[in-house]
């Protein structure tokens, strides 16, 4: 029972806690002393009787020979009356005019049977009622007094008070009245003290089976079954009845009395359980008092059973309930646990009524109604909550774990699908390498060589200087394509670096100067999603722009600016510029070169390029002034595009 | 043997050339003679093995692939024959499969085959006076290898290990285009040490014997003793 889902408090400081724990006792004890209080002034409520009028309380008492006048309701001091029982004699009126009603003898409780005579005629003998023996209980009697025994006038009453105790005989005040006035208030007292039980005695029963199963499924955890022991023995002691006298049933009889300090203490090792406390040899002792009387019940005599009830069971009943008390106290406060508070607020119950009926067993209360195995009803009560409140919090425990458990199902599934989209990344990556130094060797022996050849042939004057620069032209592209399968790790700079050193050993020999600035420290921002196609397309347009600078513009400088804006909603753009102070051209309507076609296809060229990587490019052209020149300005998106459909 | 002593200035700068396709010799040949280098050029590995046998050159200009070996070989040898000479790869498209093998053997660098007359002399010009030129590619190349990746990349082994975090930015600014002074400015350091600092890159970049060079496998992984 240890592995309770206690919700684990927070650690705080030890005063802070301290406090915390006083301030929950002093509420949780101020609870209970309301419940206690709430219960005495229930129980000094007395029950409704019939109209007082029928009521009898004067009678002349013939106790061991000795006769005098008593009132109901009359504590008998003896505690064994079976062959010489005392006897009350009385006498009540019938008015004329009443032989057409029923009336009836009403003797709410008595000690421990009665037997009633009217005009010398035995209308009643509550020993053959089971139920009316035991004394625990409150059972009321009534008896409809034959018509032909009455007669208007004073009629004769007389009852015996068989007394076999364990404890002293009692009778209550008594009526005799007109049936349909008494049986109201009979009906009541039944409804009370005989049908309630019986109620509450079924509900143990499905308890019993309820628990026995739980314990027979979860057999770690015994509490359930101590529990379902214990309800059984109530269920037993409540259902298995035997009439008085000698019958070969009379030993069951007695050890039903029994029963008990054996339910109380199975009771108490349910509650120590339950609390978390572990079971040790010496707990035996808790059964000590019921296995003795149930001995004495089977050896002993009647009147020693009897007596051992008084000084073993009672004392033993109160006992659990204090312990009860405390342990249940001391679960709830400790582990916030609405089970134990429940139970905690049925022990209060149970013990207010303990007290109350131990009072009244010592006649310090004016009547004599036992309410503890009543109350017991209250325990039953808690059980039931408690047991459905674990079963509930135990069902959302398994939702929550459910619902855990598919939160981490899917954190697990995105990060092995994140693990397998790098997985892949870094497998292409690893590909493109060994491609790309595929693709290198194979150059670098067929091609590279033949236009290196190439080169140095047209240069020893087998061919013309355009050859030359065409065969340069081939192995500047040759490189440019290698290079940009390289991976960069979407740092365009990277890129950029070879090229700038390409595109300055291009234009050295024009004698045109390349200025290279990168104006923000980090010059571009880095595109994780950069593919070798997107810088082909860069770098193409932008030599294509130094290109036409070197050959057209008559250039003399070419600015190169790399700068990163900063937009409006923190996204990040790389813009690059190629400025150059050449003679400018002039820029048609529809943005295309004006005149020469070929400057036309080459702008063209520019604007498709820029268009498949999701770039602007703008350009602007003077032919004259002070800031003559072109100027291409390439702004690069915030993300490149996927796929290389933009434009056609 | 192809021995063009005959250069204009016999006490200049000798420097052997080493490359097996004849119109690039010879074009390489003319640019380097023409400013007044003494070249002694070579076609084959034997050939080349000749011309350092008649002393040490001052630069040694080899192409990779040779019709009997490989020019790492011939690099290696010098390296260790002639600390002080300067190495530099022949090279058609710059690739650092090629060049990265020959500066873990010692070379510095390397010179494109259809480079302009003036820029290979030039470049020799500077290898001579102590300018170790880097290109954007290798520098990528080399810094890209000091990131920490879960499997070695595809390529040449290279041991990054000895390179400091300023010897990497350094990297980092050349593989980004930005010039020498540029990045001296950005890492606060003078433009006239960044040469020394490429330099000393170079060397750590070198694996100087067998032995070490089994040693920095071991180190790496690549074998298992």
């Amino acid at each position: 029972m240890n592995d309770h889902g206690d919700d684990v408090q927070p650690e705080l400081p030890g005063r802070e806690r301290r406090r915390l724990r006083w301030s929950g006792l002093i509420q949780y004890l101020l609870l209970q002393a309301v419940i206690a209080a709430a219960g005495v002034l229930a129980l000094l409520q007395s029950l409704p009787g019939p109209p007082a009028q029928y009521q009898l309380t004067a009678f002349q008492l013939t106790e061991a020979g000795i006769e005098r006048a008593v009132a109901l309701p009359y504590f008998s001091p003896l505690r064994n009356a079976m062959n010489d029982p005392p006897r009350f004699s009385g006498k009540f009126v019938r008015p004329a005019g009443e032989a057409s009603r029923a009336w009836s003898v009403f003797l709410p409780r008595f000690t421990n049977g009665v037997e009633v005579t009217v005009n010398d005629v035995v209308i009643l003998d509550s020993r053959r009622d089971p139920a009316a023996n035991r004394p625990d209980r409150n059972t009321p009697v009534i008896a409809v007094i034959p018509a032909s025994v009455l007669r208007d006038g004073d009629n004769a009453i007389s009852i015996r008070l068989f007394i076999w105790g364990p404890i002293t005989g009692f009778l209550d005040r008594i009526w005799v009245g007109p049936d349909e006035l008494l049986r109201p208030t009979y009906d009541l007292r039944t409804l009370i003290f005989v049908t309630l039980p019986v109620v509450f005695s079924s509900w143990q029963a499905i308890l019993a089976v309820i628990l026995g199963i739980m314990w027979v499924m979860r057999r770690h955890e015994p509490a359930y079954g101590v529990l379902a022991a214990a309800m059984a023995v109530g269920v037993g002691q409540a259902f298995l009845q035997t009439p008085m006298g000698e019958t070969p049933f009379s030993k069951l009889n007695v050890i039903l009395i029994s029963s008990a300090p054996i339910e109380s203490g199975l009771v108490l090792t349910f509650a120590l359980l339950f609390s978390g406390w572990k079971w040790q040899r010496y707990a035996w002792i808790i059964f000590i008092p019921g296995i003795v009387l149930a001995l004495a019940g089977l050896f002993g005599s009647q009147a020693l059973v009897r007596a051992l009830f008084l000084i073993l069971a009672v004392p033993m009943v109160g006992v659990s309930l204090l312990i009860m008390a405390v342990v249940t106290a001391r679960s709830a406060l400790q582990r916030q646990n609405v089970a134990s508070f429940l139970l905690g607020c049925a022990v209060t119950i149970m013990l207010t009524c303990w007290i109350v009926d131990l009072l009244s067993v010592f006649q310090m209360m004016p009547n004599r109604i036992f309410t503890a195995r009543l109350s017991y009803s209250a325990m039953l009560v808690a059980i039931g909550a408690g047991l459905t409140w674990r079963f509930a919090r135990a069902l959302n425990q398994v939702d929550g774990f459910a619902g855990r458990l598919v939160t981490q199902v899917r954190e697990a599934e995105e990060k092995l699908k994140a693990s397998f989209a790098r997985e892949e990344e870094r497998a292409r990556a690893a590909a493109l390498a060994r491609e790309r130094t595929r693709l290198m060797r194979d150059l670098h022996d067929g091609l590279g060589g033949q236009l290196v050849s190439i080169v140095a042939l047209s240069e020893r004057g087998n061919g013309s200087a355009e050859i030359s620069d065409a065969a340069r032209a081939a192995l500047k592209d040759l490189r440019l394509v290698i290079d940009s399968m390289d991976d960069i790790g979407g740092d365009l700079m990277l890129a950029l670096g070879s090229w700038r050193e390409r595109a300055m050993a291009q234009l050295r020999p024009h004698d045109i100067a390349l200025d290279w600035r990168a104006v923000t420290a980090q010059g571009l921002p880095v595109y994780p999603e950069l593919r070798p196609w997107h810088v082909i397309q860069i770098v193409r347009l932008l030599d294509e722009a130094v290109t036409n600078a070197a050959k057209h513009a008559d250039a003399r400088c070419i600015t190169v600016r790399i700068e990163t804006l900063a937009g409006a909603n923190g996204l990040k753009r790389g813009r690059i510029t190629v400025e150059d102070d050449g003679k400018g051209f002039e820029i048609a309507p529809d943005g295309g070169a004006a005149g020469a076609t070929k400057a036309a296809r080459g702008l063209r060229n520019m604007r498709n390029r820029a268009a498949r990587c999701g770039a602007e490019l703008q350009l602007s052209s003077c032919a004259q002034g002070t800031h003559k020149g072109t100027r291409v300005r390439l702004t690069l998106p915030h993300r490149f595009p996927d796929s290389d459909g933009a434009v056609g | 043997m192809n021995s063009l002593s005959d250069g204009p200035k016999a006490e200049a700068i000798t420097v052997v050339l080493v490359e097996d396709d004849a119109p690039t010799l010879w074009r390489l040949q003319d640019a380097l003679a023409k400013a007044g280098y003494q070249v002694r050029a070579a076609g084959t590995l034997t050939e080349a093995r000749a011309c350092l046998a008649q002393g040490a050159p001052k630069v040694l200009l080899t192409d990779l692939q040779l019709p009997d070996g490989h020019g790492v070989d011939l690099i290696r040898e010098t390296r260790q024959r002639f600390p002080d000479t300067e190495i530099m790869v022949i090279s058609i498209l710059g690739d650092e499969e090629s060049v990265i093998s020959a500066i873990t053997v010692g070379a510095t660098g390397y010179l494109l085959k259809d480079a302009f007359p003036t820029d290979i002399a030039a470049t020799v010009r500077d290898l001579v006076a102590g300018h170790s030129p880097i290109s954007a590619s290798i520098a990528r190349f080399i810094v890209r290898r000091t990131q920490s990746t879960p499997e070695p990349p595809p390529g040449p082994a290279l041991n990054t290990a000895k390179l400091t975090p300023r010897e990497i930015d350094i990297l980092w600014g050349i593989a980004k285009g930005f010039s020498y002074a540029e990045i001296a400015s950005h890492l606060g350091l003078s433009r006239q040490t960044v040469p020394g600092h490429i330099k000393s890159i170079y060397r750590k970049l070198e694996v100087h014997t067998r032995g070490e060079a089994v040693f920095e496998a071991v180190q790496q992984g690549l074998i298992k003793l």
